[in-house]
């Protein structure tokens, strides 16, 4: 459990990162908290030449009600938990233990994306929009569902960095629930689904069931089976939260 | 490429030259020979590695070394030592709180920095965040309550 040898880079400005970025391409990873790329290093399931620490870029950082920087903590978050979409604030607990909160970033969970993660879903449930930059294209802003392409596959190009998310303000009077199942606290969930009602339109979302997470429509949604839990089970648990967090929120 | 690095650890600033790809538990245990930094799963699942960096509990072993760079590292060997314990410490051997004791520098790190935020502590939630600490010998209950002894003393 030893990470192959790499070079690394700590930028302190975007375009030196950015620069960086486009020299190296598919040979470099960016790093934020480390929470998921350091086992995938250590596993060798990811064997980058150079590592781009972005620790130290000052424009990944800030956080306003209704947006963040890639490189926020969820920590960080969860101190300003008044500040934020109710929804969001429910949801940060769950990300795995405190010390993994604080290390891990917004950033590095939806360009992680993990299908169980609970920023891909605030994403979608939020119609969030993400901020990516290369050097050579520059900006472009993408919907939440526009940026997640598949299981830990995401629109980034090797090139580019997403910068920052932002969501639409909370209107006074919006009403949301959140809900998910995991073995114990921290653990990554087994089915999860989340709702808001926001003047009068119900929008509800379930993850950790399937590939990415989905917009609940009548169409039921896709699931998928692995070691942790079967397709069978994530299909009950899956309707079964939404319909709780679809109760909830109504009420 | 070596890289440089400069880390206070338990009060001393270091000037080390590492590799990137060292993690922080390693260079705390095979260069500094600060072996109380346990090492259990090497993925962040145990916390047996936990440490405090600039006062928060972290991975040790979901940390690179350089990544420490210009922070302060705070591990078992800085929080006290024989005949001058922390109030942590005391209501751990008071409590009975360990066995073997493979998981002690972790939940130690996790239960300073609880006490160091400040926040109130109660019985009901301290085994939610104590979640990311994992013991295979006590069954918890002692954990809880050196923790919740350590907090009064505070
Ligand atoms: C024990 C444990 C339990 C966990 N439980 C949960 C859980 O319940 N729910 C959950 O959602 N997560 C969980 N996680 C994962 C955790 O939230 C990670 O922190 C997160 O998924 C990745 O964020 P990071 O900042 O650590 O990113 P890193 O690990 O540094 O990076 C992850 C990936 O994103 C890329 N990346 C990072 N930032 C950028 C950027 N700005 N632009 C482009 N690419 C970027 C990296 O190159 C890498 O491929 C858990 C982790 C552990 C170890
Ligand atoms: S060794 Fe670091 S969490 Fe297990
Ligand atoms: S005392 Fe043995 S693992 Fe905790």
């Amino acid at each position: 459990m030893k990470s192959a040898a790499f070079d690394y880079e700590r930028p302190t400005s975007l375009p030196e990162a950015l620069d960086l970025l486009d020299r190296h391409g598919e040979d470099c990873k960016p790093l934020a908290g480390g929470q998921s790329l350091v086992p995938l290093l250590a596993m060798r399931l990811a064997r980058p030449r150079l590592l781009v620490d972005l620790d130290r870029v000052p424009e990944l950082r800030g956080f306003t009600g209704q947006a963040a920087g890639a490189m926020t903590t969820n920590a960080q978050l969860e101190r300003r938990a008044g500040d934020l979409p109710p929804v969001i604030a429910a949801a940060l607990p769950h990300i795995g233990h405190f010390q993994i909160r604080n290390r891990g970033t917004v950033g590095g969970s939806l360009a992680h994306l993990d299908p169980a993660g609970e920023w891909p879903a605030l994403a979608l449930l939020l119609e969030a929009e993400l901020t990516v930059e290369s050097k050579r294209r520059g900006r472009r802003t993408l919907s939440a569902g526009e940026f997640m392409r598949g299981p830990l596959t995401t629109a980034l190009a090797a090139d580019e960095l997403l910068i920052s998310v932002s969501w639409p303000r909370w209107p006074a009077g919006a009403r949301w629930a959140f809900a998910e199942v995991a073995r114990r606290p921290g653990d990554f969930a087994l089915a999860g689904a989340a709702c808001t009602v926001i003047a009068g339109r119900t929008r509800a979302v379930v993850f950790a069931v399937g590939p990415l997470p989905q917009v609940a429509g009548d169409g039921g949604f896709e699931v998928t089976g692995d070691l942790h839990a079967s397709a069978a089970y994530r299909r009950e648990v899956g309707k079964r939260l939404l319909d709780r967090v679809m109760t909830q929120a109504a009420i | 490429m070596e890289q440089s690095l400069r880390v206070k650890v338990n009060g001393q600033d270091l000037r080390r030259e590492v590799p990137p790809r060292l993690t922080l538990a390693d260079f705390l245990r095979d260069r500094l020979r600060l072996t109380g930094t346990h090492l259990g799963c090497e993925h962040g699942v145990c916390g047996a590695c936990t440490v405090l960096l600039d006062g928060d509990a972290v991975r040790a072993c979901l940390l690179l070394a350089v990544q420490a760079d210009g922070r302060e590292v705070t591990t078992v060997e800085g929080m006290g030592e024989p005949g001058r314990l922390t109030p942590l410490q005391r209501a751990f051997l008071a409590r009975g709180a360990f066995q073997c004791g493979f998981c002690t520098p972790g939940f130690l790190a996790t239960g300073e920095a609880l006490l160091r935020s400040g926040r109130r502590l109660t019985r009901a939630e301290l085994p939610q965040l104590l979640a990311g600490n994992l013991c295979r010998c006590t069954g918890y209950g002692p954990i809880v309550d050196a923790i919740l002894e350590a907090t009064g003393s505070r």
